[in-house]
């Protein structure tokens, strides 16, 4: 179904791809995010906080038409030791990706179940799969996106409203540092896929997501280059 | 009109000739794919599938390896870009009490004919191929009274994640679809084994998942389209759930 569908994190990277491949698929996107949006309807917001999210959503509605679903890929990454994280370090990370997809997901689930349809996605990490050293921070938040996404789908499935993730392995966006660790060829050779993710393939994945069989909820796409398998 | 992404692209479908088969093919032909429809003996319903897709049909046993390895060699075929493995042969029963002839049929049909339709057709296999594995969530939960059924099919989310290893070299992607209660004649069969119309049978399934629904034999094949896509290169040794948020079972 076509409709309007919130991205956040639309104006950089995996969002700024979803953004594109959404609009192409025939729907109008509204971008959320710090920077401006290249989207039909755009809004400068932090996700992390729930009274501008849930305003720019009513605004977005208002402007774009009637909801399809929402794809939380707003996001930031960092490499701390677990021990160097601080308090207000540890809570801005859960505010912005656990938070800032409570926030979409609560904007946009009265409208979908009015619809009786609609999807939303959540670009979770493989790290909240596979784990890993020196993120500690940020696989706790990408692994607690997982938790409320299973329970958002199972709590709402019944009225028609699917919700996903999709779980990428390191992929090539400005998010990860031209020095990561993950763009050394030592590390790439010990991916089965021999290569980074791209944004692109990201953005495929959410299209199906979005637009694709319903009968898919409460499921994560694992796009990782094979690093979990 | 669907986007052309596998046109130029030659498919296989095992088990092409009812239920969930009948739809990838239909489906990755729909996205431009020539396909091999491929079944136990050519039907006459094999044949109108294949004439409806432009493809072809094939007939052969899956578990016998010789009849396999001819049928769907390079030779036969012509080389595959995407090799779906649907074809399943399912039994119930006690444990103990299992027929052991029609066990080990579950498990050579599902896991060894998968074996078999995977030797012959490899070696023609092009770089950046595509390999998509039916798997079912019975073979992530386990069921009662499904112990053949349901190890031959974790066997495969296991034989996926090998091959998705073994196979990295040459750039082929290989994953699983572990899909949930479907519409598919089965449904009929387990009716008639419970003793209930088709209907009730349904209705007790769909009590039991969140979306409060079976899913449609099309749904399982849109993914098996998003698997053959030959941009996707970055997903590989995966398993997806396709079941209504039933969510009792994990990879």
């Amino acid at each position: 179904m076509s409709g309007t569908v919130i991205v956040t994190g639309a104006a950089s990277g995996m969002g700024r791809a979803i953004a594109e491949r959404l609009k192409d698929a025939g729907h109008a996107v509204a971008g959320l995010d710090l920077q401006v949006a290249e989207t039909a309807y755009s809004a400068i917001v932090d996700v992390s906080d729930a009274v501008s999210v849930r305003q720019a959503v009513a605004e977005a509605e208002s402007e774009l038409g009637p909801l399809a679903g929402a794809v939380s890929a707003a996001g930031h990454y960092q490499e701390i030791p677990f021990g160097e994280i601080d308090d207000a370090t540890w809570r801005r990370m859960l505010k912005v990706h656990l938070g800032g997809f409570r926030n979409v997901a609560a904007a946009v689930l009265p409208k979908l179940i009015e619809q009786r349809q609609g999807s939303i996605v959540v670009i979770s990490s493989e790290l909240a799969i596979g784990g890993g050293g020196g993120d500690a921070h940020y696989a706790a938040a990408k692994g607690a996106q997982l938790g409320l996404m299973r329970s958002l789908a199972a709590e709402y499935a019944h009225t028609g409203v699917r919700v996903n993730a999709i779980a990428p392995g390191p992929t090539d966006t400005p998010l990860l540092a031209a020095d990561s660790r993950w763009r050394e060829p030592a590390y790439l050779a010990t991916l089965p896929s021999g290569r980074l993710a791209t944004a692109t393939e990201v953005a495929r994945c959410a299209e199906f997501l979005i637009d694709g069989p319903e009968f898919v909820c409460g499921e994560v796409l694992n796009l990782n280059s094979g690093a979990v398998i | 009109m669907t986007e052309q992404y596998l046109s130029g692209k030659r498919a296989l479908v095992t088990g092409a000739g009812q239920g969930m088969g009948t739809c990838h093919a239909r489906a990755l032909a729909a996205r431009g794919a020539f396909v091999v429809c491929a079944d136990r003996t050519i039907t006459p319903s094999l044949n109108e599938l294949a004439a409806e897709i432009n493809g072809t049909a094939s007939g052969f046993d899956v578990c016998d390896a010789d009849a396999a390895r001819a049928a769907a060699s390079p030779e036969a075929t012509g080389p595959i870009d995407v090799l779906v493995l649907n074809h399943a042969y399912m039994s119930m029963g006690d444990f103990l009490d299992y027929d052991e002839d029609d066990w080990w049929r579950v498990v050579e049909t599902n896991l060894t004919g998968t074996r078999n339709v995977l030797h012959a057709v490899l070696p023609g296999m092009p770089e950046g191929s595509r390999i998509v594995v039916i798997s079912s969530e019975w073979g992530i939960t386990g069921w009662p009274e499904a112990t053949a059924y349901a190890a031959s099919k974790s066997g495969l989310v296991s034989l996926v994640k090998t091959l998705a290893r073994e196979l990295a070299p040459r750039r082929i992607a290989v994953n699983a679809l572990a899909p949930g209660v479907i519409s598919t004649p089965q449904l009929q069969v387990d009716a008639s084994a419970a003793g209930v119309p088709l209907e009730e049978m349904i209705d007790r399934y769909a009590s039991e998942i969140p979306a409060r629904r079976v899913g449609q034999p099309e749904e399982v094949a849109q993914a098996v389209a998003l698997l053959a896509d030959p941009t996707l290169g970055a997903m590989t040794g995966q398993t997806i759930q396709i079941n209504g948020a039933a969510l009792r079972c994990r990879v």
